[in-house]
Order: structure tokens, then sequence, then C-alpha cells
């Protein structure tokens, strides 16, 4: 976990406030559809545990990927450390990429592969690779309870191991942002549980995190909620 | 640096376990292009050989100057001094009519015929090596040499050679035409192979994309990929085409021999070995390089 916080040094590096990701009047139209996201402003604070809720289609995907620097918006400017994504080019857009973990709505696991390799990508784009790899990969399995699983296919693991496989992908090459999409999604309560309670270990430690819900769960309760109904941010709001 | 050379060799290895996986299919393709490498390689080959050989003759090349039947000693020796100061002139060689007709009885199947003669129907003869084997200098010779006394006829032996230099020189543009639409050829088979790979591995693209995956990243394996159908088709060609020409030189080295000549087709040497794989990777990697960035990005921004 110490790697974790090492990491958070220079994710602040030059910046003079202390928000992290700032969002600033942004829309995000798509061609051919309505406004997924309008007029959004919020800003997140570094170490924050934040949870994105609305019912489905409300924009939530859309704001993590704008968050993420996935997408770019239609108007306002997304800061991300100090950084205007917008004016940032094609090619250091991966750079900046690199500084979140992302757990997908449908995991994106890759089922060509064991547990092992399919953790050990982020790694090999991030240029890490033999024995200092090895021991990441299995420090974040074993972080997520799946080290004696390293061999396997991710195809034979249940719907809960499968999501913790997706949530060790995303913490190895230790960002210090963590972004997840609907992570409880199609789990029953006990897992879900678990992986909220993963979640909080790794805010505890100083990273960002961001997670988009439909229903918000009662471990929500500190947090702080950014609620979207149809495209527009209702009450940005810290639950009392 | 170092991390690049570790980004290149992770591709390389990442490549070459994927080829392993499909070995018979990606055989195949390499197999396919080879064909289509092999013909111009042959072509080629042949028509160096060819070259080579029209070059050796070349040297020998010569003029045959005939004189009259009824021209005197005198005469004979006039056109020798001409001769021996000439400038366009490398050397010569006098056969007086008795030493051609001895020559000719030499071969025993004319021995009847001789002797069924009642005169020597042959003339005396210069045969004359130029020094310049350009046409215009060959025919400024010959209208000098015409104008001499007691010259009967002056024939140029070179004028069926031009004829298969025009024709060796027909081959090479030939060659060029179906080594660029052969190369085409790969250009597209290459294109399509990386093409279907992208697809398969259409998944993992786009999580690297998302997580982070620069653009050469991504691209850096298929451009390996590329490279190693053109190197595996480049080998392939050279060892078709050297099977080739060992199977046409049993029947071309039999052939010449009849004809008391030394020659037989060339075997691919370095210098063709090295300008074929060369060129082969580089249309691989050009291929590849293409293809994937008509392909790729566009499933994000």
């Amino acid at each position: 976990m110490r790697y974790l916080m090492n990491n958070l040094k220079y994710s602040h590096d030059s910046s003079s406030n202390n928000a992290m990701i700032v969002l600033d009047n942004v829309t995000k139209r798509y061609p051919g559809s309505q406004e997924a996201l309008s007029n959004a402003s919020f800003s997140i604070e570094q170490g924050e545990m934040v949870y994105v809720t609305g019912h489905s289609g409300a924009g939530k995907s859309t704001l993590l990927k704008l968050v993420a620097a996935i997408e770019r918006p239609s108007n306002g400017t997304v800061l991300i450390n100090n950084q205007n994504i917008s004016k940032l080019s094609e090619s250091t857009l991966p750079y900046v990429r690199r500084k979140f973990g992302l757990v997908f709505q449908d995991h994106k696991l890759l089922y060509d592969r064991n547990c092992y390799h399919n953790v050990a990508l982020p790694l090999a784009i991030n240029g890490i690779t033999g024995a200092d790899a090895g021991k990441r990969i299995r420090a974040a399995l074993d972080k997520v309870g799946l080290l004696n699983k390293e061999k396997s296919m991710p195809i034979t693991l249940s719907g809960g191991e499968q999501q913790r496989l997706a949530i060790a992908r995303a913490v190895v090459s230790r960002p210090s942002i963590l972004i997840a999409d609907e992570p409880t999604g199609n789990l029953d309560k006990n897992y879900a549980d678990g992986i909220l309670t993963l979640f909080s270990a790794f805010q505890q430690v100083g990273v960002t995190v961001i997670i988009a819900t439909h229903d918000l769960l009662g471990t929500a309760n500190e947090h702080k909620v950014l609620h979207l109904d149809h495209g527009r941010l209702v009450t940005p709001q810290v639950v009392a | 640096m170092n991390t690049w050379l570790t980004q290149h060799s992770q591709a390389r290895q990442l490549v070459i376990s994927r080829l392993r996986e499909n070995l018979f299919g990606n055989l195949f393709i390499a197999f396919t292009i080879a064909v289509s490498l092999a013909l111009p390689i042959i072509m080629y080959l042949a028509l160096t050989s060819f070259s080579g050989l029209v070059g050796s003759i070349k040297n020998d090349s010569h003029m045959s100057l005939f004189l009259t039947t009824d021209a005197t000693p005198t005469m004979a020796d006039s056109i020798h001094n001409t001769l021996a100061t000439h400038a366009a002139i490398k050397k010569f060689q006098f056969i007086s009519k008795e030493a051609a007709l001895k020559q000719l009885a030499n071969d025993s199947q004319n021995e009847n015929i001789i002797q069924t003669l009642d005169k020597n129907p042959l003339p005396d003869a210069f045969f004359i090596e130029p020094t310049d084997l350009e046409s215009a200098a060959i025919n400024q010779l010959k209208t000098d040499l015409s104008q001499l006394d007691g010259v009967e006829a002056i024939q140029i032996d070179h004028a069926w050679l031009k004829r298969l230099n025009y024709l060796l020189a027909l081959g090479g543009n030939a060659l060029w035409v179906l080594a660029m639409l052969l190369g085409f050829a790969i250009f597209a088979v290459i294109g399509n192979t990386i093409r279907m790979q992208i697809l398969t591995q259409q998944q993992e693209i786009e999580v690297s994309q998302l997580i982070g995956a620069t653009h050469s990243f991504i691209r850096r394996p298929f451009l390996y990929s590329g490279a190693i159908y053109g190197l595996a088709g480049a080998l392939l060609a050279l060892a078709i085409a050297s099977c080739v020409i060992l199977l046409f030189n049993l029947s071309i080295v039999s052939l010449a021999t009849e004809y008391q000549a030394d020659f037989s087709l060339r075997l691919p040497n370095f210098a063709t070995l090295f300008v074929t794989c060369l060129s082969a990777i580089l249309l691989g990697v050009v291929s590849a390089y293409i293809t994937v960035s008509k392909s790729l990005f566009k499933s994000i921004n």
C-alpha cells in the first residue's frame, strides 16, 4: 500500500490549488444525440471519495470519461492537475490517462490470457516488465484476494472475482485516482460490500476514488455525491 | 532509452509467441508472399546471367573484311598497313585464302566437298576488333575501310548482339513492372493479415488505449508482425528461387555444353539476399503502419 502513497507525491506536483479535478461549465454532446452532460461544474480534491449517482442514461459514464481524459468536452474546461484536457495534444493524452486506474462497467478483462497477464497490461504500457512487474502484479492480486488465482483464466472466475481482478488491474500501476463505473452493478450484497470496502481502503491511503452507481448504498453517507438527472448535475452535496 | 529497448523486445516477444500460436496459417501467409517475391527474383537472376553472357561475347565481337578474290598481295599489304595505323582498330588478324581453306579442310566432314572444288573459292580476309563498340563508331569504320582498294565486303558480326541487348533491356523493364505489381500484391497480403490481427485483438487494443497506451505502443507489435512476414517471405522466396534455378541449370548446363559454352544461371548472391530481405521488410512495415493507422484510433476521441 505504501507505493500508492509514494505515487501521490508527483500527482499534485505543480498545482497551486488543492483540487485535483476541476470541471467548469462542461457540456458533452455526441454527434446525432442530445447533450449527455450539460453545464456541469464541480471539483474533486485529492484523497476524496466521490459517488456519481443517477438513473441509467443520466450521464454518469460520460462524466467519468471526461474526468479520465477519455473524452474531450464539447464546451467548458476540464482540468486535471491544472492541465486543460482540451488543450492537450493527442499524443500527450495517453500520459494523462495513466494517472487513472479505471474499473469499467463491463470489466473489459481480456479472456485470452490468465489473471496475471491481465494485470500485467498497464505495467507493460508503462514499460515495466520482468521481476519488478511480477512483484507489483502479485501485490495487486494479493490486495484483491486473488493471489491464488494468478494462473486462472478470467472466464473461470465468478462475477465478484472478475470485478476484483478488474480492480487489481486498475491499481497495479499505482494511480493517484481510481475511477469505477458501476463496480457493484451485478453483484449480490456480500460481494458488493467487499468491493466497496476495498475502495475505502484505497481512499484511506490517499487515493482519490470516484465511483458511479445507480443506487446509493448506505456506506456512502459521509462522502461527496454528484447526482445526475438527464445530464444535469442536481445537487453536488455532502450528505450529512 | 532503456525503456524504449524494453518495449521493443517486449513487442517482439509478444509477436513471436502470437505467430507461433498459429504457425501453420502464418507459414501459409509467408508462402504466399514468397511466391510473389520468387518470380521477380528468378527473372532478375536469369537476366543478370544473360547479361553476363552478352558481356563476355562483346569482347570477341569483330568485323570481317573480305578482299576480292583477284586481289593482289600488294593490295593486301597496303590494307594491312592502313589497318595497323587506324586509330579505331584495337587489333586485327590476317587469314590468307590458303590458310582459310586449310582450316576448312581440317574438319573431316568438309573434306569431300573440298576435293570436288577445282579452285579455292575463299578470299583473303582480315578479322578486326574495333576499340569502340558503339554502332556509330563501327559504322564510321566500316565506311572508311570499304573505300580501300581490293575490299569486297565488310561484315559486322554484332547485329544479333544488338538485338539481344534490346531484348535484355526489354526484359529489365518487364522485371520492374512485375516487381512493382507483385510488390503491391505483397503489400495487400500483409495489410490484410494485419487487419485480421487487429480485429482479433480489438478488445486488448481498446482497453490499452483507455488506460493510457500511446499510439506507438499499440502500433509496435503490428509493425514487427509486418516485418516478420516480410522477412519470412523473402527468405522462403530466395529458397524457392534457388531451387528453381538449380533445377533449370540441370538442363541449361547440358545445353550449353553442346555449344562449348560455359554457362549456367546464377544463384542469389549476398547482395540479392540483402536487397530482397530489406525491401520485403520495408514493404511489411509500411503496409502494417498504414493499416494500423487506418484501422485504429477510431474508437477513442
